[in-house]
């Protein structure tokens, strides 16, 4: 077995050998054994025969086999040149064990259960076969075959093998493993049936050739299935890297044109397109980049998978082409990130700058609008034209209106800076319309600087109208300030020359001709003023003129007109020769008067004495009872002849007093005697001897009816005169006191005689006049030294008529009076009311005393 | 300055009554008797008799004056003045 095991090798290297104790001797064979069982080159043999040759090869091939680690316990060179076969055969089968079996590695048993396990693995699908060791379970041959089947099933028809018959089995699979697998004979199949334990080691090393013959087609067949698994790694590998090529094309063109996309900031105009911008922005990284993400997810896995591939296949790295390498797909995938994120940043900031754009373009607008609504019409309202025709307070108004809209226009200043500055913004931040805003915007600040313009030269021609309006403003106070007092004055000498006068003497008139002569002295001065004042107006008219103001207006200080002025002065010119004309008349007038004057004063200083004269002699007469009453009374008769013959004179007064009183002559110092006075002292005078003849004729009376004797009477009137101190005819109460005392009458100073005083006065002046006539005195005096009361007389009759009674009846008046006396007696009488009164008893007692004014109650 | 009196009666009072309407002169006390009635009252010879109780005497006769005194009966009231 071991030499056809060795034979079996060495046949490759063109050699065999016969005797395995012997041919090994040399160790050439042994050798070239080692060579071809390990394939590798051993050192080169010693070629001499000679013993030390012989143990130097064989000790080559014994370090050769230790270097492969086998350990040769106690095999020495020697020993195998010498040609120990226990030896030599325990070193063959060493070899064997080493290079044949031990080679086997199934799963790194040892050598021998490696075997075991390969005919374990090999025989596991025959169920008739079950090896367990290598000596009996061989027996029916059925292993051999199996294995024979397992590998080359043509070779063998396994369906007809039969477990009973060994032989047929052993010999079969020894042949066919002869013819077919070039592996020797080795086993003798009826030494293994005759056997009851075959050898073991000659089986391993047959199974052994078996393993080396099956496994080199084995191996073939692994080369091949590791080939074609090689094949297969490459080709998956190649398919991978191909994918991986393909999808880095793929997601690298992707990258590629997503970039750009990415970096287009290509602005949009409005926001709606920035928006629909954003909106496939998010559509991008919601629904197109994740699947990318997971592609390129994909490219590293399969990368990495890959490069683990073959490194686990031990193939070089994979090295993507140019340009699709793992650094490219990175950097541009980096690239693609960063664009994505420069790109979302400009979206929003785009729209953030589109969105303030709108903004700001919408407040351009509506600033623009206000603005343009408030300067609309304001450039024609400067340029009118109004303070041509106003007067000075309406330029004030205008100026102050003007005034009102500089500040107003002020305060707009700012609101056009704020469009300038929005449109500015809008400029920089690239709005799309920007030209038109520009437009606009320079619209508005042209028409602002025109504004500006415009309201200056309004403000200067309003100021400068306002300086001429002042002008004459002031030259009209002027006028009117210096035309009024004129006006007043002319108005003042115009009455003045008017004036109707009324004077009573030439010194009235006289003063009022020099005041006149004063008043015409003063005309020249005032015609000057009236100059000048006109003067005034003309400067005035020249201005107008000169400027073109309108006059509209006219002076509102006055109302005086230089017309009405000159009106005024002319006719003030006219009235003063008329004044003169006046004055001289009245003049003359005057002193006509003066002549009725002294006409009627002379008159009247004559006639005023005359009665005063006539009065005082009448007075005397009556007072210094010259001669008789009669005597008295003739005289006075004879005075009264003269005064009747007077009257003319008096008749002729009053004619001179008619002139006097027709010319308004009021005052007369020619004389002291107004008309009055002498009119008076005339009817006094009249009346006085009237009175004085009636008093004489009533003393005459008096005197006769009385009896009172003409010296009783010259008593009387003696006393009366005494008393009569002042000479008025009359006395007063004391007067009279005294007189009557005088007279014997015993008047005390008591209460007794106050009352009986009181009693007198009261007769002598029933009428509470104060004073006592003479003819009151007279009668008085002849009453007390006369009879008793009269009343007590006609007391007397009735009581005679009555019978003696205190009463009488209506039937004793009727019988005793005549019915008119009776009648008027039964009226008035009142009824008897004493103690013996009847029915139609009548009070004669109280009638009595009644008529005479005096009753006893 | 007037003053009134009064006087209780019966009659006569002590008085002299003159004047009246009729005589064109005011009527007043023209006598008085001493110790009398209108003496004792404070009554003054020439006092005016202005009221005979009461009525104005402005407008009375001598004799209607008369006639109103002798009326009173036993009281006699007068406004005077002196």
């Amino acid at each position: 077995t071991f030499t056809a095991w060795c034979n079996s090798h060495l046949r490759k290297a063109g050699t065999q050998i016969e005797n395995i104790e012997e041919d090994f001797r040399d160790g050439l064979k042994l050798m070239l054994l080692l060579e071809v069982i390990s394939g590798e080159r051993l050192a080169k043999p010693e070629r001499g025969k000679m013993r030390v040759h012989k143990i130097s090869n064989v000790n080559k091939a014994l370090d050769f086999i230790a270097s492969k680690g086998v350990k040769l316990v106690s095999i020495g060179a020697e020993e195998i040149v010498d040609g120990n076969v226990k030896m030599t055969l325990g070193m063959i089968w060493t070899i064997i064990l080493r290079f044949a079996i031990q080679d086997i590695s199934v799963e790194e048993t040892s050598a021998k259960e490696g075997l075991l396990l390969w005919c374990q693995r090999k025989t596991a699908p025959y169920k008739n076969v079950n090896i367990q060791n290598f000596h009996i379970s061989w027996k029916d041959g059925l292993g051999f075959c199996a294995l024979i089947h397992r590998h080359r099933p043509e070779l063998i028809d396994y369906g007809k093998l039969r477990k009973d018959d060994p032989l047929t089995n052993l010999n079969t699979a020894f042949d066919v493993a002869e013819k077919y697998l070039d592996i020797p004979k080795m086993l003798d199949a009826e030494d293994i049936v005759g056997t009851a334990r075959p050898d073991e080691k000659a089986i391993m090393t047959y199974v052994s050739s078996f393993y080396h013959a099956f496994s080199g087609a084995q191996k073939a067949e692994t080369a091949a299935n590791r080939i074609c698994k090689v094949l297969a790694v490459n080709q998956e590998n190649e398919q991978l890297m191909e994918d991986y090529e393909k999808l880095a094309s793929d997601l690298l063109e992707w990258i590629r044109r997503t970039i750009p996309w990415l970096e287009n900031r290509a602005p949009e105009n409005t926001m709606q397109a920035m928006q629909q911008k954003l909106e496939d922005f998010r559509d991008y990284r919601r629904l197109h980049k994740p699947p990318k993400v997971q592609e390129k997810c994909q490219l590293e896995i399969n990368f990495n998978t890959l490069q683990t591939k073959l490194r686990l296949s031990n193939r070089p790295a994979f090295m993507p082409s140019e340009g699709k390498m793992v650094s490219d797909i990175n950097n541009a995938w980096g690239g693609l990130e960063q664009a994505e994120k420069g790109y979302e940043e400009w979206l929003l900031n785009e729209i953030r700058r589109l969105e303030r754009l709108d903004h700001l373009a919408e407040k351009f607008r509506q600033k623009a609008s206000i603005h343009e609504s408030w300067t609309d019409g304001k450039e024609a309202m400067l340029q009118q034209k109004d303070y041509e025709t106003a007067t000075l307070s309406e330029i004030k108004a205008l100026l102050k209106k003007h005034e009102a809209f500089e500040s107003d226009l002020a305060a707009h200043q700012d609101r056009v800076e704020q469009i300038a500055a929005i449109a500015q913004e809008l400029n920089e931040l690239d709005y799309y319309d920007s030209p038109s805003v520009n437009a606009r915007c320079q619209k508005i600040c042209d028409q602002w600087d025109n504004l500006g313009a415009l309201t200056q030269k309004r403000r200067e021609a309003l100021e400068r109208t306002e300086k001429l309006l002042e002008t004459i403003d002031q030259l009209y106070l002027e006028y009117a300030k210096r035309a009024a007092p004129f006006n007043n004055w002319m108005e003042g000498a115009m009455e003045d020359l008017q004036d109707t006068f009324i004077v009573h003497t030439i010194e009235e008139i006289q003063g009022l001709t020099t005041a006149h002569e004063q008043f015409k002295a003063t005309l020249p001065d005032a015609d000057k003023e009236r100059q000048a004042i006109l003067g005034i107006h003309n400067e005035v008219s020249k201005i107008v003129q000169t400027y073109h103001v309108n006059m509209a207006g006219t002076n509102p200080y006055t109302t005086i007109t230089p017309h009405e002025i000159n009106g005024k002065w002319e006719h003030v010119r006219q009235l003063v020769p008329r004044r003169d004309q006046a004055l001289m008349e009245e003049h003359a007038r005057q002193q006509q008067n003066e002549r009725l004057r002294k006409q009627f004063g002379a008159q009247a200083n004559v006639i005023g004495p005359w009665i005063q004269t006539k009065m005082e002699e009448i007075g005397r007469i009556s007072i210094e009872m010259h001669g008789t009453l009669e005597d008295q009374l003739n005289h006075l008769r004879q005075y009264e002849k003269s005064i009747v013959n007077y009257k003319p004179k008096i008749d002729q007064l009053e004619g001179d007093h008619q002139l006097i009183q027709e010319a308004l002559i009021f005052d007369n110092k020619h004389t002291n005697y107004t008309m009055e006075h002498i009119r008076v002292g005339w009817e006094q005078l009249l009346t006085t001897i009237a009175r004085t003849i009636n008093e004489v004729e009533n003393q005459i009376l008096t005197r006769d009816a009385k009896g009172i004797s003409q010296e009783q009477m010259n008593e009387f009137r003696a006393s009366f005169n005494h008393f009569d101190r002042d000479h008025s005819g009359t006395l007063g109460p004391e007067e009279f006191k005294a007189c009557l005392i005088s007279l014997g009458y015993d008047i005390g100073n008591d209460a007794q005689g106050e009352a009986e005083f009181a009693r007198i006065m009261s007769i002598v002046d029933p009428n509470r006049m104060g004073v006592v006539t003479f003819q009151a005195f007279i009668d008085f005096m002849s009453r007390e030294t006369a009879d008793t009361d009269t009343a007590d007389q006609v007391m007397a009759s009735f009581k005679i008529l009555a019978g003696d009674k205190n009463y009488i009846t209506v039937d004793e008046l009727r019988r005793e009076l005549p019915p008119d006396q009776a009648e008027y007696c039964i009226a008035r009488m009142a009824p008897y009311t004493g103690r013996d009164a009847v029915p139609g008893a009548l009070d004669y007692m109280s009638f009595s005393t009644a008529l005479y004014g005096e009753s006893d109650l | 300055e007037s003053y009134k009196v009064m006087l209780n009666g019966p009659a006569p009072w002590g008085f002299r009554l003159q004047g009246g309407k009729d005589f064109s002169m005011p009527l007043s006390i023209s006598r008085l008797t001493l110790g009398g009635k209108a003496a004792q009252a404070g009554v003054g010879v020439g006092d005016w008799v202005l009221y005979i109780d009461g009525e104005s005497t402005s407008a009375m006769t001598h004799i209607e004056a008369q006639n109103r005194i002798r009326a009173c009966g036993d009281r006699l009231c007068l406004t005077l003045s002196r």
